[in-house]
């Protein structure tokens, strides 16, 4: 531990020294009398220096929790010399707060472990290590102190709160697999599609005995087979626009678990991609795991500048498995990733456009020209939004404090009155 | 501390009230500007105003000397622990309560240390040259304590 020395401990020492010359140069005792407290303080001073050796061990009781979840934190401090004063102090990221005293001064006995719990408060979610400790032992009139860190930091992965989806977009085509979606071909299932002639090799109890009465042959019923959906995540990162801890970028953290969240309860296979200054990706799985690896992967996401120029060419081709549905979460603020968007929709993927709406974070200056600026963003992104309508995009703007099922709601909307070009 | 120093100054009370004064001002910029490097020399210009009053009356020994010191004493301790309040560490209670008692303890002690020293002043002792040289020692080794924790510091 570092020792570090009141200064007033010197300073009474210079008081006794030019009391006690005093007394003895004017032969006047009460000068003497005047330092002598302020020796026997320096003495003091002097004995009391014994460094506590003071260690410290931090836990907490989870790894993980939800956003507005408590966590404790556990410090465990041992002195084999003790110490009347300890002073601990845990540094702590803005998204977590202490709901007890932090700092705080407690006492120590020699050898004897001393527990302090300090619960935690998880205001936001993120990933974050908690520690190491500050502590600080002084003697009990604090002449000296003794200071270090102590503890590991310790992991702690705040996750953000889901958001009940009541229903989910449905993909242009399903995948191959079982799953709780009805696909729009025909096959096996309970959903009925269509009759049609018996052809060898159909089962009995699929023919329709009323069309059958009716046309004086065979005729068989046809269903909507259930099958899975491919859906990937496409988390634009090139740049957001915050206010505080507030931003495009939190909002679309958000809007990917909980999206994640409901399709992969629904059997569906999910993937990630974190398209930005620091690409990352995760190829489509479905169950617990997978979701456990895409939040984990969004924690750790974050907005990087970058001017290098990325495309779709750099994304592995198992990213994008053919059919899946792409669902992009974009401010729409870098011209890369419009880009890359359309190029997808060119290569005939299932997209749709979650624009996360930058505008209320934004305050523009009251000057004319910085109002005329702020409205011609604002055209610039309106024309882009039509850009992408042509295409057969569908865009909707969603903004803070929007329930996500409106977003998902005006998509639906408009697929029921768009079809899928096809070249 | 001040005012009992001007008290006893008699013609000289302007002189004592203004280095009691000008004690007080550095005790007062040494709360403000959380400068505990000048604390000495507050207490070194108060105990100067006191010192000053001394030399008005040779004839008899001050037995007021040592509240005079310990006055000091708990005033430059009470700085400290106020500025060490400023670091807004909340402090369990039977902490304070082991702060307050050390610095009772030391108070006393100081006090004690004082009166013996002022009550030793009325011993006709002697052996004067011995005794003074004793007292140059103490004095000598007393500066350079001083120094050898200045150096530490």
């Amino acid at each position: 531990m570092t020792r570090f020395t009141s200064p007033r401990v010197a300073g009474y020492a210079w008081v006794a020294a030019v009391g006690l010359v005093a007394g003895l140069a004017t032969a006047r005792v009460e000068l003497v009398a005047l330092g002598a407290p302020f020796a026997l303080a320096a003495l003091a001073g002097a004995v009391l220096a014994r460094d506590p050796r003071i260690e410290a061990q931090l836990s907490l009781d989870r790894p993980r929790a939800l956003e507005g979840e408590d966590v404790r934190a556990a410090v465990t401090l041992t002195s084999p010399e003790g110490s009347e004063w300890v002073e601990l102090v845990l540094p702590l990221p803005e998204q977590l707060h202490a709901l007890e005293r932090n700092p705080r001064a407690v006492g120590l006995a020699a050898g004897e472990p001393r527990e302090v719990e300090l619960p935690l408060h998880c205001e936001r979610w993120g990933a974050f290590a908690i520690g190491p400790l500050f502590l600080r032992g002084r003697d009990a009139l604090g002449f000296h102190s003794w200071e270090t860190q102590a503890g590991e930091a310790q992991p702690l992965r705040v996750y953000p709160s889901v958001e009940t989806l009541h229903a989910l977009l449905p993909p242009l085509e399903t995948q191959v697999f079982v799953g709780n979606q009805v696909s729009r071909t025909r096959g096996d299932g309970i959903e009925f599609a269509d009759v049609r002639q018996w052809a060898p090799g159909d089962r009995i109890r699929r023919v329709n005995w009323r069309a059958s009465a009716r046309r004086n042959e065979l005729w068989v019923n046809e269903q909507h087979p259930e099958r899975n959906t491919d859906v990937v995540l496409f988390v634009d990162t090139f740049a957001e626009v915050r206010t505080g801890v507030r931003g495009t970028h939190d909002l679309a953290v958000r809007a990917a678990t909980s999206l994640a969240h409901r399709y992969l309860q629904r059997k569906d296979r999910v993937g990630l991609i974190s398209f930005g200054g620091h690409l990352s990706w995760l190829l489509p799985h479905s169950g617990t795991v997978q979701l456990y690896k895409i939040v984990d992967s969004l924690l750790q996401s974050d907005v990087v500048l970058t001017f290098a120029a990325r495309g779709v060419e750099i994304l592995p081709p198992r990213t994008l498995p053919p059919k899946a549905l792409v669902l992009a979460l974009t401010p729409l603020l870098d011209r890369r990733s419009a880009k890359t968007l359309l190029d997808l929709r060119a290569r005939g993927y299932d997209l749709v456009v979650i624009e996360v709406s930058p505008v209320e974070f934004v305050t523009p200056a009251p000057d004319p020209l910085s109002q005329l600026a702020y409205r011609v963003w604002k055209l610039s992104r309106e024309a882009l939004r039509v850009r992408y309508e042509q295409a057969g995009v569908p865009v909707v703007e969603w903004r803070e404090g929007l329930p996500l099922n409106v977003p998902l709601e005006e998509v639906a909307a408009f697929r029921r009155y768009a079809r899928p070009a096809r070249a | 501390m001040g005012a009992y120093a001007i008290a006893r100054s008699g013609a000289l009370g302007g002189v004592v009230a203004v280095i009691a004064a000008l004690g007080a001002l550095m005790l007062v910029v040494v709360l403000w500007r959380d400068w505990i490097e000048l604390l000495a020399w507050a207490l070194l210009t108060g105990a100067g105003a006191y010192a000053s009053t001394l030399f008005l009356d040779h004839h008899h020994v001050d037995g007021a000397a040592p509240l005079v010191a310990t006055a000091l004493l708990v005033c430059g301790e009470l700085a400290a622990w106020s500025l060490d309040a400023r670091w807004h560490v909340a402090a369990e209670a039977a902490v304070l309560r082991r702060r307050a008692l050390a610095l009772g303890a030391l108070v006393l002690a100081g006090l004690t240390a004082s009166a013996i020293v002022v009550a030793l002043a009325g011993v006709n002792a002697g052996g004067g040259l011995a005794l003074t040289t004793l007292g140059a020692a103490a004095a000598v080794a007393a500066v350079g304590i001083s120094v050898a924790l200045l150096r530490r510091a």
